[in-house]
């Protein structure tokens, strides 16, 4: 009886890590695989774990996050320990609200403090803007930088702000045991204050700093939210890279780095676990603590010892890889911040342009138009060049975010076809240089759709519901909506807007949609997840280079017309890298940047030489000539243009409202 | 003395006015503002337009909050009765996945979940998804016109979300439950036996009550987080199961900049979590004092 009941016990306990650990041994598994997949085995190999450190992004976020978790942590417990011990000299009448606010950042949904601290910041900024303007006109000796960004000190700013309080709970209990008198007996000795605090006061809480600190560290490790609010763009820890990935292409270097990760975690549990038995043989004192305000706190005292046994390791290690990465890291002074969007761009020119110019490149993505524009809002936009989309530079210049510039450091912009300067968005050419043009059309796999679609009927259809991927941005979402139902992408009656929003919002209820996607995309589409999508032309092409063995991808362009779109490189008002970001655009606009560039994202370029060569360099790069379709497909000819509008600008009022129907369209 | 020591706590006082006090001053303002910054209430009153969001997003972190009572209690409890060596591997292997980020955990979902996944491959070769079609079309009215399935869809559903909740969070309640079990005083359980109650008894009487301190912390540490996600309902919800989180991220960062609206969201959500906290830990405090006594 005894034994069946022991049995039953343990089987629950070995399913419920199943549960836990199936998920983590799929990683590593796959960390090993030959192929890209992670579901289908292609055999043994090693070469993601070199190509992981070879991922400038990936080592750059971890050595982000532990340089700000170890700085966070050490300024924590030295400025918390202070703030405790000085509390605790209050009284009660003092102390009490201020402990209570304290406790707000431990209370508070993390997404609460994260978004708090993202408005206070950029009110800072703002408020920053205009006492640096008026100190630079009043005096001529010092200049003040006009823009300041989300970055590595909001970061840390941040993440002291959640810390603290953590040193300040632990510290506290022990100061709360601590006899007074200990300290009046130590005067009356002859101590000062300050020696009472080093002999006295300090080593009687020193196991509420360490514990203390190690939480600290520990939060601080763990945190995604509070950082993604605040780090802005160009600072990522890992957990942020992380997430941006989930929405790209998902590189199974992540595989690596979390096998490696868990590897690491496991030994140290490992050689904590034996230790502790070596330790529990000893008697351990038993201290009672008084309960902490939260359940959370309560938690966290309680298991501190854990916490402090586990990371007193991790914090070994991350001291160790900082100094290591600050050794090797010799960094060249000049630097431009680039975002651009994810696919868009051969890698190699980013080295080919760092070897040639000796200026470093920070290459970030954004995710669609819109989400580019909150993050410039949210004073997150540490750029100097963006790559925003015709409608979006329109309104960019409305709005005063650009800087105007200077043709004669971008003498290639000479090369650009007429066709794509001084368009609608910005008329007499000062600001924008084309980076890439092409067309939105509809993706399916022809192995699941088994008609052609000449449509955008069947976005909407029910015969293929829970396959179907809506684009997630706004503009393009309610713009195929609108062109489907007859009216113009551009169109500002409010009448049409709505019926557009019915139509997808009908839909989304009637379960059409398996999601909304950006650049989740490519995955989906290449790995058969879904079968019906609608993006851009270039990035069709992209797929079918990368499409799995039971797909057929196939494009097209529906009879109801579609939108054609430029994408163009703009530099960022008070943008501090001005030249170098000349130089990028400079170098970009040439026609080999952009022959390389075409092969690559399979976008058409601007670049009149570049555009007609394609075919040609095709060829000689490959030895077989290019398929006319494709090409085609890159470079819409002008019959099917004449079918495409060109987004422009919405005034204000109509954009409210598409974030009014995109947003209600979630509920 | 005791100015001078109080005075370590100047510099701490400053720091929390200027980034906790004020950056909740302004989200407050920004709440009660619109775009052109005049005051309204519109953020506030218009929000009833969420109300789905609201409901789900409570509906699915309790349903994930109950779900990780149901498994974590007997886990936490059945491990507590184990012998120490279990105990101490058992907490270490609760514990090192939260070592990993949750995202990477949540990311091996997405490619375990998918339509072309590794289950859903699994359940084709085993014959699960045939089986179900040729129940499915016999028992359909017209057998004739029945569609048969590929695939169960997994990814981009409700459940999928809850399962992250459940999975990301799970050790947030198995941890502290195990921690107050294995606490108990033993002379108490002896005593409830002398005093002749049955185990059924001595468990409803005397454990569970006194490990109500550490349901409560398992619960608020669960549902918080659960509530405000926003990571797994965008990664295994594929955007369809928009959350609280997702609402707010979507107003700052994400494709509809309205920081305003933000922030009378994240005042409400702020409020509502304050509220359950402050009750729960009354509550939890007071179930300590009884012990005490």
């Amino acid at each position: 009886m005894r034994h069946t009941r022991r049995t039953g016990s343990r089987l629950l306990m070995a399913l419920v890590f199943l549960f836990l650990y199936a998920p983590i041994l799929l990683l590593i598994i796959f960390s090993f695989n030959f192929g890209e997949s992670n579901t289908v085995w292609q055999g043994f190999s090693l070469h993601w774990y070199k190509e992981l450190f070879h991922n400038r992004i990936i080592m750059e976020s971890v050595y982000t996050t532990l340089l700000v978790s170890l700085l966070a942590t050490l300024i924590a417990t030295v400025v918390g320990t202070f703030a405790a011990i000085g509390l605790y000299s209050m009284s009660r009448r003092w102390r009490n609200p201020l402990l209570t606010i304290n406790n707000i950042p431990m209370m508070n949904a993390d997404i609460v403090t994260g978004v708090s601290l993202c408005l206070f910041f950029a009110a800072f900024f703002q408020g920053w803007r205009s006492f640096a303007r008026w100190f630079n006109e009043a005096q001529e000796f010092m200049e003040l930088p006009l823009r300041l960004t989300l970055g590595f000190t909001t970061l840390l700013l941040a993440h002291l702000a959640f810390n603290i309080p953590y040193v300040i709970l632990n510290v506290a209990p022990k100061l709360r045991q601590m006899d007074k008198n200990l300290i009046d007996a130590a005067q009356d000795l002859g101590c000062t204050w300050m020696q009472a605090f080093w002999k006295v006061i300090l080593p009687e809480i020193k196991p509420g700093i360490v514990s203390g600190a190690l939480i600290a560290f520990t939060m601080s490790i763990d945190d995604f939210v509070i950082s993604y609010f605040t780090a802005g763009s160009a600072t990522s820890t890992l957990a942020m890279t992380i997430y941006g990935m989930t929405k790209k292409r998902i590189t199974p270097e992540i595989n690596a780095i979390s096998t490696l990760l868990f590897v690491a975690v496991l030994i140290l549990l490992v050689v904590n676990n034996v230790r502790e038995a070596r330790l529990e043989r000893q008697a351990t004192r038993k201290v009672v603590k008084p309960a902490p305000p939260t359940p959370a706190a309560r938690f966290l005292v309680d298991n501190a010892p854990r916490f402090k046994r586990i990371g007193a390791g991790v914090l070994a290690c991350g001291l160790l890889v900082v100094m290591v990465t600050l050794g090797g890291a010799a960094r060249s002074q000049r630097v431009v911040n680039v975002c651009s969007w994810g696919e868009y761009i051969d890698p190699e020119l980013i080295t080919l342009f760092e070897e040639r110019t000796g200026i470093r490149v920070n290459y970030q993505t954004a995710e669609s138009n819109e989400t580019l524009y909150s993050l410039l809002m949210s004073g997150g936009g540490d750029y100097d060049v963006i790559v925003p989309s015709d409608y979006m530079i329109a309104q960019l210049i409305e709005e005063d975010m650009l800087a105007e510039l200077n043709y004669d450091a971008i003498p290639n912009f000479s090369l650009i076809d007429e066709r794509f300067q001084n368009l609608p968005y910005d008329p007499e050419n000062r600001y924008t240089v084309p980076y890439a043009w092409g067309t939105v059309g509809i993706i399916y796999d022809r192995n699941v759709v088994d008609e052609e679609l000449t449509s955008w009927e069947a976005l909407y259809d029910e015969r293929y519901a829970g396959n179907i991927l809506l684009i997630n941005n706004s503009r393009d979402a309610f713009g195929i909506a609108l062109k489907y139902l007859g009216y113009s992408v551009n169109t500002t009656n409010e009448a049409e807007i709505r019926q557009a929003y019915a139509l997808v919002a009908d839909a989304m209820d009637r379960g059409v949609f398996q999601g909304k996607v950006m650049d989740e995309v490519f995955q989906k589409m290449e790995g058969g997840n879904a079968a019906i999508a609608t993006y851009y032309a270039g990035d069709y092409l992209s797929m079918v280079d990368n499409q799995a063995d039971n797909v057929d991808l196939a494009f097209s362009i529906p009879e109801e017309g579609s939108n054609w779109f430029v994408d163009a490189m703009c530099v960022l008002k008070d943008a501090p890298h001005y030249e170098e970001a000349h130089e990028w655009i400079n170098f970009i606009a040439s026609t080999e940047a952009s022959l390389c560039n075409m092969d690559y994202i399979w976008y058409a370029s601007p670049n009149t030489e570049a555009l007609e060569g394609y075919p040609a360099y095709y060829e000689e790069l490959y030895e077989e000539p290019l398929d006319p379709e494709v090409y085609e497909i890159m470079a819409a000819p002008a019959d099917v243009l004449e079918r495409c509008e060109l987004y422009v600008s919405l005034p204000q009022k109509i954009r409210t409202l598409y974030n009014e129907l995109w947003i209600t369209l979630g509920i | 003395m005791k100015n001078k020591l109080s005075g370590f706590a100047v510099p701490y006082v400053g720091w929390m006015a200027l980034f906790v006090v004020i950056p909740i001053l302004i989200m407050v303002m920004y709440s009660f503002t619109n775009s052109e910054f005049s005051m309204t209430v519109e953020n506030f009153t218009g929000m009833g337009v969420y109300m789905p969001v609201f409901l789900r997003s409570f509906r699915l972190a309790t349903i994930a909050t109950l779900v990780c009572l149901l498994i974590g209690y007997p886990t936490a409890y059945l491990m507590a009765k184990e012998g120490p060596g279990f105990q101490r591997i058992a907490m270490a292997l609760i514990m090192l996945p939260m070592w990993m980020n949750f995202l990477l955990r949540t990311y091996s979902w997405m490619s375990i979940l998918e339509n072309n996944g590794l289950l859903n491959r699994l359940f084709s070769k085993i014959g699960v998804i045939d089986l179900y079609n040729t129940i499915a079309m016999a028992l359909s009215a017209d057998p004739g016109k029945y569609i048969p399935i590929t695939h169960f869809q997994m990814i981009g559903t409700s459940g999928a979300v809850v399962l992250g909740m459940v999975y990301n969070y799970l050790p947030f309640m198995i941890l502290p439950i195990y921690s107050v079990i294995v606490k108990l005083d033993g002379s108490l359980l002896e005593a409830a036996r002398d005093l002749g109650s049955n185990n059924v008894t001595v468990f409803r009487r005397v454990i569970f009550p006194l490990s109500l301190p550490g349901i409560l912390s398992g619960v608020t540490m669960v549902f918080v987080p659960s509530v405000s996600t926003f990571a797994i309902s965008r990664l295994l919800g594929g955007g369809t199961q928009m959350m609280l989180g997702d609402l707010i991220e979507q107003q700052f960062l994400g494709g509809a900049y309205n920081p305003h609206l933000g922030a009378a969201i994240s005042m409400v959500m702020m409020v509502i979590v304050v509220v359950c906290m402050v009750v729960m830990n009354h509550f939890g405090e007071g179930e300590e004092q009884a012990v005490m006594l």
